[in-house]
């Protein structure tokens, strides 16, 4: 079960963020001050903190757990939205998010984080494929068989995976699996989609898995 | 009193004193040189003339002295002539007698007739008349039977020495008449020198800037007042950077409390949400659903205009930092619009992109303020819009400018009158809009209010990046158009 420790003083907004994240199948420890917050890091796969905390204020929290584990992601869950905050925030957190928010894009980011940080020992489903995130397997559900990505469709299908729901253009995808500047009007990126669908796609045409957001870019959604 | 004298008046002032000195000594020094000389060619105390005592006194002397010979004998005339010969040793005299004979002669150089006609001694007389030699012919006794005695002596020995020590030293004298003059203007260039090298130091000082866009302070050598006014500057400097760092204060206590005040208004707001959620998963009747929608609603209008509240504040203090640098406008257009897919899409809208190439794609503008800009523009699509489901977003040049334009088929907006937070820009961008006849009737408003602020903040943000938008709006739709103009 993924562990997260959530540090946050105000009673109401805790013990309704502890008990939705608790319903939606987390474990969370939940603490009103971040003094103890470190005792706790071994065991959490995410933190998600409050910036305006009684004593040590959340930032500071959030560094010295940084510190301890760099590894650990770290969500920065604040009223305080200036855009200073969330650069100071951001200087070592992996997100910022901003009250009033809904339990939903709370809950989404936090999947984000996990999946990023590839903590979360899931089995992803989409539509017809069951993919082993950590090994990074894909496996047709119709037929049980593997498909096997050759090096560049692998690195993408990796970034759309990682990027889950997000919007991704030709030049994002491009930079991040080529490593190099995208010039428009280059066909590369196009044609590894193209393969990439024939071997994931039930009907390449009418693509499930990869949809395109017209003038835009790509997305892989749940 | 001490300060003075080290001012740089008091020097320039001990500069020309020095000089008028130089002068005066300078006739001093001449003086010296004049008594050495005299000493050097007259020998006697007849100071002030020269050798000889002047010709009038020799000439009555010599008169004198011929009239007094009253046995004109060669002894008599030639005793006469050694006495004289004593006093004057250049001299040369010369006797012719009664008779017209050249009787007595001592130094003469000049051949002389030794008889004298009348004639011939007219012609000497006139020929020495005025002339040099100086010459003196005085008759012997009181008769002047006795011939004439003739005294003569270069004309030179009358000169007085000062002549002498002129053409001797003369050119020394000019010297050092050229010597002073040169070291007066070789003093006063170096001292104009040394104070326009400082002030050109001082110049190049004062340009430079601290780490804080401050000048730095200068070290101050002399107490004059180069010195003086280095000093003025060192204080200016301290004071610009008290005076900044007060600014700085209360720069950061503004931001501080509208944080906080940010804060305090979002918690509860969050517990609120926090409620209404809760509410929202037992199961409810139709009412109470949509009462619980209408509040989320609320929540997220009231987050977005505390927010925009905040902006706007520090909007118009000049408080919100820009920091433009070149964009790739298409790609930075895109990617943000991909944030805002997902809602669009939630609420059913159709969005059609169309950001092909600009003619000058690189614009200079900060990310996080075009970030905002847009974010209310699609926020006012999503609010205003959301009958015409349908969102454009396309990139557009002509001659004069590039654009991205972002159209939508909603009721228009004529919101901003009843929205209660409004700004002069706003209102001028609503009544230009207007007036450049679009049909928008009053009766076609938005069900949604509160975008003055989000547009107050767009126009502001925009003018601040250099930008141009326009706004039009009807009932079939609102077109907004942000554009860099060219040239």
């Amino acid at each position: 079960m993924v562990h997260i420790l959530y540090v946050e003083d105000e009673i109401e907004i805790g013990s309704w963020v502890t008990r939705d994240l608790t319903e939606r199948g987390y474990q969370v420890t939940w603490l009103t001050t971040g003094e103890a917050a470190e005792q706790h890091v071994s065991q959490a796969d995410i933190a998600v903190l409050d910036v305006m905390l009684p004593g040590l204020d959340g930032f500071s929290v959030g560094k010295r757990l940084k510190r301890e584990a760099p590894e650990l992601p770290i969500l920065m869950l604040s009223a305080r939205s200036a855009v200073e905050d969330k650069i100071e925030g951001l200087g070592f957190a992996d997100d910022y998010l901003t009250k009033p928010f809904h339990p939903d894009e709370l809950a989404a980011r936090i999947e984000v984080l996990l999946r990023r940080a590839q903590r979360y020992e899931e089995v992803l489903e989409l539509r017809h494929l069951k993919i082993y995130m950590k090994d990074g397997r894909i496996i047709d559900k119709r037929d049980g068989s593997e498909i096997v990505l050759t090096g560049k469709q692998y690195y993408l299908f990796q970034y759309f995976l990682k990027n889950l729901n997000h919007i991704l253009t030709k030049e994002q995808l491009y930079e991040a699996v080529w490593g190099e500047t995208y010039i428009e009007g280059d066909k590369t990126l196009m044609v590894h989609i193209r393969y990439l669908r024939e071997k994931i796609e039930i009907d390449p045409a009418q693509p499930q898995i990869i949809e395109t957001i017209r003038g835009i870019g790509y997305r892989v959604r749940r | 009193m001490k300060g003075w004298f080290r001012s740089l008046q008091a020097r320039y002032m001990l500069i020309i004193f020095m000089a008028l000195f130089l002068v005066q000594a300078s006739y001093l020094i001449i003086s010296i040189i004049m008594s050495i000389g005299l000493d050097l060619y007259g020998g006697d105390d007849r100071s002030g003339t020269g050798e000889l005592p002047s010709t009038s006194a020799i000439e009555s002397k010599w008169h004198e002295a011929a009239g007094r010979l009253s046995d004109a004998s060669a002894s008599s005339v030639q005793e006469l002539f050694v006495e004289w010969k004593d006093m004057y040793p250049d001299a040369r005299m010369f006797w012719v007698d009664g008779k017209g004979h050249l009787a007595e002669e001592l130094a003469v150089q000049e051949e002389l007739p030794s008889i004298w006609t009348a004639s011939y001694t007219a012609q000497f007389i006139k020929s020495r008349y005025g002339g040099d030699p100086f010459t003196v012919i005085a008759f012997v006794g009181q008769q002047g039977t006795d011939g004439f005695i003739v005294f003569e002596v270069t004309r030179e020995l009358f000169e007085p020495p000062i002549n002498k020590v002129y053409n001797v030293y003369g050119i020394w004298l000019i010297i050092g008449l050229i010597v002073v003059v040169v070291l007066f203007v070789l003093i006063s260039y170096l001292f104009f020198r040394g104070m326009r090298r400082r002030l050109v130091q001082l110049q190049e000082a004062m340009t430079i800037r601290d780490v804080d866009g401050l000048p730095v302070q200068i070290d101050v050598r002399k107490n004059d007042e180069i010195g003086q006014l280095e000093q003025s500057f060192n204080e200016m400097v301290v004071e610009l950077k008290d005076s900044k760092r007060r600014e700085q204060e209360e720069e950061q206590l503004r931001r501080e409390l509208i944080a906080n005040l940010s804060h305090d208004l979002r918690t509860p707001l969050t517990k609120v949400r926090a409620q209404a959620y809760t509410i929202g998963k037992e199961s409810l009747s139709g009412d109470g659903r949509q009462a619980i929608e209408a509040m989320e609603r609320s929540v997220v209008n009231m987050d977005r205009l505390i927010d925009n509240l905040m902006a706007y504040t520090l909007l118009m203090a000049n408080k919100y930092k820009l920091e433009a640098r070149q964009v790739d406008i298409l790609r930075f257009v895109k990617e943000h619009l991909a944030t805002w897919y997902p809602l669009f899409e939630k609420e059913g809208f159709e969005v059609e992109v169309e950001l092909e190439k600009l003619e000058h794609p690189s614009w200079t503008i900060d990310p996080l303020w075009m970030g905002r800009v847009l974010d209310n523009l699609y926020q006012n699509v999503l609010r205003h819009a959301k009958q015409g489901r349908y969102i454009r977003v396309t990139s557009e040049s002509t001659d004069t400018y590039d654009a991205i334009v972002i159209e939508d088929r909603g009721a228009g907006m004529r919101h901003v009158e009843s929205s209660g937070v409004q700004d002069v820009a706003s209102q001028r961008d609503q009544a230009r809009t207007m007036d450049e006849g679009d049909h928008a009737s009053p009766s076609h408003r938005s069900e949604d209010q509160g975008a003055g602020i989000g547009l107050s903040i767009v126009d502001r943000m925009l003018k601040g990046m250099q930008l141009e938008w326009d706004i039009r709006t009807d009932p079939n739709g609102t077109s907004v158009k942000v554009m860099r103009v060219r040239g």
